[in-house]
């Protein structure tokens, strides 16, 4: 294996790459990153056996080959050494890393040795424009369960409903649901929600379009040059629609900068009792209130003005609360209650496309 | 079996010839899931692993399987849920389960997807529980009221000894009626909770909240009702939510370790009250459930059983199937461990060193703990005296000697000062027959086993 190619374009593949090479594992081999030359371009791929992600670039090949040298070091030489050609040689299993004025020898392990990378021979596919994707899924995922014990809930449902591909995640404590795009496809996909992280992290704003093919095992996300598989978790979603209200007794339109505000201020004392504030919207007073008691340090209201339709409160954790705050996109929220048993609703009144629906605590 | 020790010398040799960093990642977690001479199909846990599997190993396996006998023209991976794979664990709980959702100043977090099953734990279901001969009238029971709530057997109270599946049974209940109509208010508390949710209520002057949500309730099931007993406030309390929902035709189940007659310190209106319904003992699984037991939990941990070995562990552990089932895991994991096959010969050396359980119990202990129980003197119930509350006792003493150490009458006789067996033969008779009858009668000698095995 011989080729040139540019110190910027390798910086970058690798450190998209270098990523996903942990040294937490078991076989040592994982934690390399695999170079081989395919059609005149340096492929450059690694895995960590949930996800395995490939990027190409533009090379200058001279002679055809392949090998697998420690992720971390690589990544590292090459962001180090200046702007300019650098040029990669294979010598038996022994990586020659020459630019102008450095030369570095890697010692390698063969490319045989690295595991199988993961293909989807045939299988359907969707595209869908980058940004849409991206923005949607940011405000989606973080809702996602980390407990394995019920491992359907730390997937992302992507599924399509009426006409529209979905995205939805919930640890069953908080919901999150954003439509996507119009799709005519039958979609339904749990893609487990730590694999779209990385999915997201690789998606660079000038991305266009990315592509989705699945079978019924794994599925890959292609972006531009860089290209994603991850397995796929089997199992049945949990009906959700059913839980989220349609209608509401009392609805508050607030300021998302008031909202969040009065939120921290509050949270501030809800430490004690693991977050728990409660939200009171009063038409009276024309005011949405926060209070929160902490009975070892003291307690706090904190109120903002807010239009208003009908009276009531309910308790809830603030830090759902701020993650919604904090995924939602335009400068107003809704905040949208009935009782104090059932759930809250948080949304963009402008925007009908996405909600956040948060449980309550029953204090 | 077969197939498991074919694999596991496959696995032998593969580790032999790679490294082992590659040998846990990739072959660890699989399984021999059929083969026959024209199709061998290998379980693997992911897409990754079944992928390489297919391109660097399925010639080795191949080759490996020959030796071993297998000679397959076609290797198969398919990714199955083995016996290690993700979400395994959770069925390795203790039966016992109690939500740990509480957190500080009795806030809860109430969920999303299971809204309306607070404390509910959906693996307690009908298709899991095993019906024997001394649960099938409260099985029969709680699946009638899973159809109907309310209608029937309203209330219903459950008892029987510890670890013998009331907390299944009632939370099964409860999550057939929440799957035959999801909007249903399914709560499930246990009373100790109940007692908790009811202080805090005092505390913090949310009295109303707290009736409101019990008496909001379609279905309520309490569990443990015995640690009620002497708080009179909450008896109180509980008085008016069970008055409430009994007035409207709401469905309440009762779990607790005694008959409601025999809980002390209970109130006498609550007692009246659990008494209403229907209430049923749940008792010692015999033999054959216990057998049926371990073969079906071992089936769940995707390890098959030779019948002496369950055998073995229905016979070693006999009054709990919480500890049977303990008794079964800690096999496994034994055998997992060390790479053993859990047959007889590992079984019963693993289980025969165990100090704490006297294997024989000696006939002394049985009168012992007899005469304990019925809290009369040791030389009384092997004397000449002839009272009634005496006579009982010593009879009762008489048929465990018989039906659990199986001494012969004239020894039986002999143990408890009396010179003719057929007095003892009188006495076995009598209280097997009062045994069929008389639902105390039953709990006496429950708890004496209890005591005993203890």
């Amino acid at each position: 294996m011989k080729l040139q190619v540019t110190q910027e374009n390798l910086s970058r593949a690798l450190s998209a790459v270098g990523r996903i090479a942990s040294g937490r594992n078991t076989l040592p081999i994982l934690s390399n990153v695999l170079l081989s030359t395919i059609d005149n371009r340096l492929k450059i791929a690694a895995t960590n056996l949930e996800v395995a992600l490939t990027e190409t670039i533009g090379a200058k090949v001279s002679a055809e080959g392949s090998v697998t040298v420690p992720a971390r070091l690589l990544q590292e030489l090459i962001s180090a050494i200046p702007d300019g050609v650098i040029t990669l040689e294979l010598a038996e299993s022994r990586l020659l890393v020459t630019s102008d004025g450095y030369e570095s020898v890697i010692n390698g392990t063969p490319a045989d040795d690295f595991p199988v990378m993961p293909t989807i021979k045939e299988g359907v596919s969707i595209t869908i424009e980058a940004t849409t994707f991206k923005k949607g899924l940011q405000q989606v995922v973080g809702s996602a369960s980390s407990d394995d014990a019920r491992p359907v809930l730390t997937a992302v449902y992507l599924h399509t409903y009426n006409g529209s591909l979905y995205a939805v995640a919930t640890d069953s404590y908080r919901l999150a649901e954003k439509a996507l795009v119009a799709c005519k496809d039958e979609v339904s996909l749990l893609i487990p929600a730590s694999s779209l992280q990385d999915v997201l992290r690789i998606m660079q704003d000038d991305a266009k379009d990315i592509t989705i093919t699945y079978d019924e095992l794994q599925a890959r996300f292609a972006v531009g040059d860089v290209e994603l598989i991850t397995r796929l978790i089997d199992g049945a979603y949990p009906d959700y629609r059913k839980l989220i209200p349609e209608a509401f007794k009392t609805t508050a339109v607030i300021q998302k900068t008031d909202l969040t505000t009065i939120t921290k201020v509050s949270s501030l004392f809800a430490r004690e009792v693991a977050g728990s504030v409660t939200i009171k919207i009063d038409a009276d007073s024309g005011d949405v209130s926060i209070r929160s008691v902490a009975s070892q340090l003291g307690e706090n209201t904190a109120r903002a003005k807010a239009q208003i339709t009908g009276s009531g409160d309910v308790t809830l954790n603030s830090r759902y609360l701020l993650d919604a705050l904090s995924v939602i996109s335009g400068g107003s929220v809704s905040v949208n209650i009935n009782g104090k048993l059932d759930p809250v609703i948080i949304k963009d009144p402008a925007q009908a496309d996405y909600v956040n629906v948060i449980m309550p605590v029953k204090s | 079996m077969q197939n498991s020790n074919i694999w596991q010398a496959v696995l032998g040799e593969i580790e032999l010839g790679v490294s082992r960093g590659s040998f846990v990642t990739w072959f660890k977690n699989t399984q021999l899931l059929r083969a026959d001479s024209s199709l061998v199909i290998i379980g693997v846990p992911n897409i990754f692993i079944k992928q390489q599997l297919e391109r660097k190993y399925a010639d080795t396996i191949k080759e490996i399987l020959a030796k071993n006998g297998v000679t397959a023209t076609r290797i198969e991976f398919k990714i199955s849920s083995g016996p290690v794979a993700n979400n395994t664990r959770i069925d390795d709980e203790p039966v016992s389960y109690q939500p740990a959702e509480k957190k500080a100043a009795g806030a809860r977090q109430s969920g999303l997807t299971h809204a309306y099953r607070q404390g509910l734990n959906e693996k307690y279901t009908f298709d899991t529980f095993i019906v024997g001969s001394g649960n099938e009238l409260a099985y029969a029971a709680c699946q009638a009221i899973a159809q109907n709530p309310g209608t029937k057997y309203n209330p219903l109270f459950i008892y029987g000894g510890v670890g013998i599946g009331k907390t299944h049974l009632v939370q099964a209940v409860g999550n057939e009626i929440v799957k035959l109509n999801p909007s249903a208010h399914v709560v499930y508390v246990s009373s100790e909770q109940f007692v908790q949710e009811f202080l805090d209520a005092i505390r913090y002057k949310k009295n109303t909240d707290f009736a409101g949500y019990y008496r909001s309730a379609d279905v309520l099931i309490v569990d443990d009702i015995q640690f009620i007993a002497g708080k009179e406030k909450t008896q109180e309390e509980f008085f008016h939510t069970f008055n409430a929902l009994h007035q409207a035709n709401k469905q309440i189940i009762i779990s607790g370790d005694k008959p409601p007659s025999d809980i002390p310190t209970l109130e006498e209106r609550l007692r009246s009250r659990f008494a209403w319904g229907m209430s049923i003992d749940m008792q010692i699984p015999d033999f054959e459930t216990r057998c049926a037991i371990v073969q079906t939990k071992a089936s769940q941990h995707n390890t098959e059983l030779e019948q002496p070995v369950v055998e073995f562990l229905a016979n070693y552990v006999t009054t709990n199937i919480r500890e049977l089932e303990g008794v079964l895991n800690q096999l496994l994991a034994y055998c997992e461990m060390r790479n053993l096959l859990p047959d007889i010969a590992v079984t019963s050396t693993l289980f025969s060193n165990d100090k704490k359980r006297p294997k024989h119990l000696s006939a002394r202990q049985v009168v012992d703990k007899t005469a304990k129980h019925f809290q009369i003197l040791l030389e009384d119930l092997i004397g000449p005296k002839r009272d009634k509350d005496i006579v009982v006792p010593r009879q009762v003493a008489m048929y465990i000697l018989r039906s659990e150490l199986h001494l012969s009458f004239p020894k039986i006789a002999h143990e408890l000062g009396r010179k003719d067996h057929t007095t003892a033969i009188h006495s076995v008779e009598k209280i097997e027959k009062e045994m069929n009858e008389d639902p105390r009668m039953r709990q006496h000698i429950i708890e004496i086993k209890e005591k005993l095995y203890a």
